[in-house]
């Protein structure tokens, strides 16, 4: 759904924050809006209602200035995870270019991500996408909490999620923001080359 | 690790996932530590902890129904209404576009806004159709009673009766539309039609023609314009009958209630009672034996589960909930 205008070479891409709920999206977001202060072009705007019944979306627009010579901007999206959400988390996964799936690390938390990872897969389908050939990262969050409770080893998390897709993943906690800016960049990086093969905006 | 430090780590851990929204989670790690204790601990001592998590609970309980109370979603700021209407848009001619937002903000929840929004809608010929059949159901979709959303509903179709805006085909089709809304709130009505005699022909083609769009919707918020995403297009299902293949036994049709449909998605109430399809369900399977009972047609076809869970509160606890994706033949 990326938008191309040729005439300001301005590319303006989509990338969805997927995920169980809780899984630590939203802190995602505000993780990014805090620490890229020169790259966010408006205000994030988060759509909670009573604390989190994230019925709503996030939405957080930002400029990454020139990349080999286009104006490049990017709008990340939260969707609500919790399960009966499911018509509103589809419409916002519409025209996506992008995504980046967080799985929660909490051991008691495995089957969620696995049931979200799936419901990614039925819904992309149903958007005409495909889960192997859109650009998707894995990342695996809360890796701070390890001390305090059970949490999965990379390993496990890899062998439940990524054994088919093989997609790069992170380590991350969106709380202190280790792996945040990673996951990030590097879905950018592969969304920009996959547009790079529809669009050809880079000269 | 001793008895007292294991429910020292069961209970902090619960108290984190409290914190951290995970709310069936800490409540099923109090009801652990309870257990725990009362096992394990003289009731002298146990019996003032146990008092204190059953507290814990039962906030938790409440906090865990508000979370799955059907309730209305807030009214949002403008600035919020705009961007979804700006952004979950996917059309590229403006028209089509503005339904896009209209119907956006249905899914959201932002009735009033919609409600403008397809109003102004009605002005275009082309959109005028499906746009009064949206704020009809934006009434019953954002009153707290029926019987208000009734009144406005109705006040409205009498209004509608007598702009001149509508053709008396389209307002026999409204008609029979809002009819059909009320019926489902269990009430009947003998609304007043455009033309007394034509209206009785026209209902009758109406109901020979299904599956139209002119059909009744039952239960999706939303009515969905004829072009567009061909995976919406759907007829509105009120149940759906299912028959199992296992080896070579012939077994009866199940029925079962829609709860809600978006689409070709159908989210169904599976009763713990039946066990053989509780136990045969599974995310991905296909189901090559499948009615689908609208009030006018009935559909064979087949269906793929999308998601099967269990549901885990609320006054359906214990039940199952079953996704489906409808295919007709
Ligand atoms: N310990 C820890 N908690 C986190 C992390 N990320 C999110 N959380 C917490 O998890 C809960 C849910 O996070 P949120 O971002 O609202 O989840 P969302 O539903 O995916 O948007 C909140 O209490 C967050 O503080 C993390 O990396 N580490
Ligand atoms: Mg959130």
């Amino acid at each position: 759904m990326a938008v191309f205008n040729i005439k300001n070479r301005e590319i303006e891409c989509k990338i969805v924050y997927y995920g169980p709920g809780r899984s630590g999206k939203t802190t995602n977001l505000e993780y990014i809006f805090k620490t890229y202060k020169k790259q966010v072009a408006d205000q994030m705007v988060t759509i909670d209602t009573e604390g989190d019944r994230t019925l709503f979306f996030d939405f957080l627009p930002m400029g990454l200035g020139k990349i080999k010579g286009c104006d490049v901007k990017v709008q990340l999206y939260t969707v609500p995870g919790q399960v009966q959400y499911s018509s509103t988390r589809k419409l916002v996964l519409k025209g996506a270019d992008g995504i980046v799936f967080v799985a929660d690390s909490f051991t008691i938390r495995r089957e969620k991500n696995m049931l979200s990872l799936k419901d990614l897969d039925q819904n992309l389908k149903e958007c005409g996408l495909n889960i192997f050939k859109i650009p998707l990262i894995l990342q695996y969050n809360k890796r701070d909490a390890g001390g305090s409770i059970p949490i999965m080893s990379i390993e496990m998390m890899q062998n439940d999620l990524n054994k088919q897709l093989k997609v790069p993943y992170f380590p991350a906690s969106a709380l202190t923001g280790e792996g945040v800016g990673g996951t990030l960049k590097e879905c950018m990086k592969l969304t920009l080359v996959h547009l790079q093969k529809e669009f050809k905006w880079a000269q | 690790m001793g008895i007292k430090e294991q429910i020292k780590t069961v209970l902090r851990e619960a108290e984190i996932y409290r914190t951290q929204g995970l709310f069936n989670e800490a409540m099923v790690k109090f009801k652990y530590a309870s257990e725990l204790i009362e096992k394990n601990v003289k009731p002298e001592n146990g019996r003032h902890l146990v008092n204190g998590i059953t507290k814990k609970v039962e906030l938790l309980k409440q906090t865990i129904s508000k979370y799955n109370d059907p309730e209305k979603p807030p009214e949002m700021p403008v600035e919020i209404q705009n961007l979804i209407r700006e952004k979950f848009s996917f059309s590229t001619d403006k028209e089509s576009a503005a339904l896009d937002g209209a119907i956006a903000l249905t899914k959201f929840g932002q009735f009033e806004r919609a409600i403008k929004e397809f109003k102004e809608l009605l002005k275009m010929e082309s959109f005028r159709l499906v746009a009064a059949k949206n704020i009809l159901r934006c009434y019953f979709a954002s009153s707290t009673s029926s019987s208000s959303a009734a009144e406005g509903a109705v006040f409205q179709y009498k209004e509608w009766l007598t702009l001149g805006l509508f053709t008396p085909g389209q307002l026999e089709k409204i008609r029979f539309f809002l009819e059909n809304l009320l019926r489902e709130k269990g009430i009947e009505s003998g609304l007043p039609a455009a033309k007394e005699e034509k209206a009785a022909i026209k209902m009758e083609v109406a109901a020979k023609k299904a599956p139209d769009k002119a059909m009744p919707a039952i239960k999706p918020l939303i009515e969905i314009p004829g072009s567009g995403e061909e995976e919406e297009e759907f007829l509105d299902v009120s149940s759906v009958g299912i028959i199992l293949e296992t080896g070579e036994k012939k077994n009866p049709e199940i029925i079962l209630d829609v709860s809600f449909q978006s689409g070709n998605m159908v989210c169904l109430i599976v009763p713990v009672r039946e066990k053989l399809l509780i136990e045969s369900m599974k995310a991905g399977l296909r189901l090559n034996n499948v009615q689908f009972y609208s009030p006018i047609a009935i559909l064979n076809g087949s269906g793929v589960v999308a998601a099967f869970t269990k549901i885990s509160s609320g006054p359906k606890m214990g039940n199952y909930s079953l996704d489906l994706k409808m295919f007709t033949n």
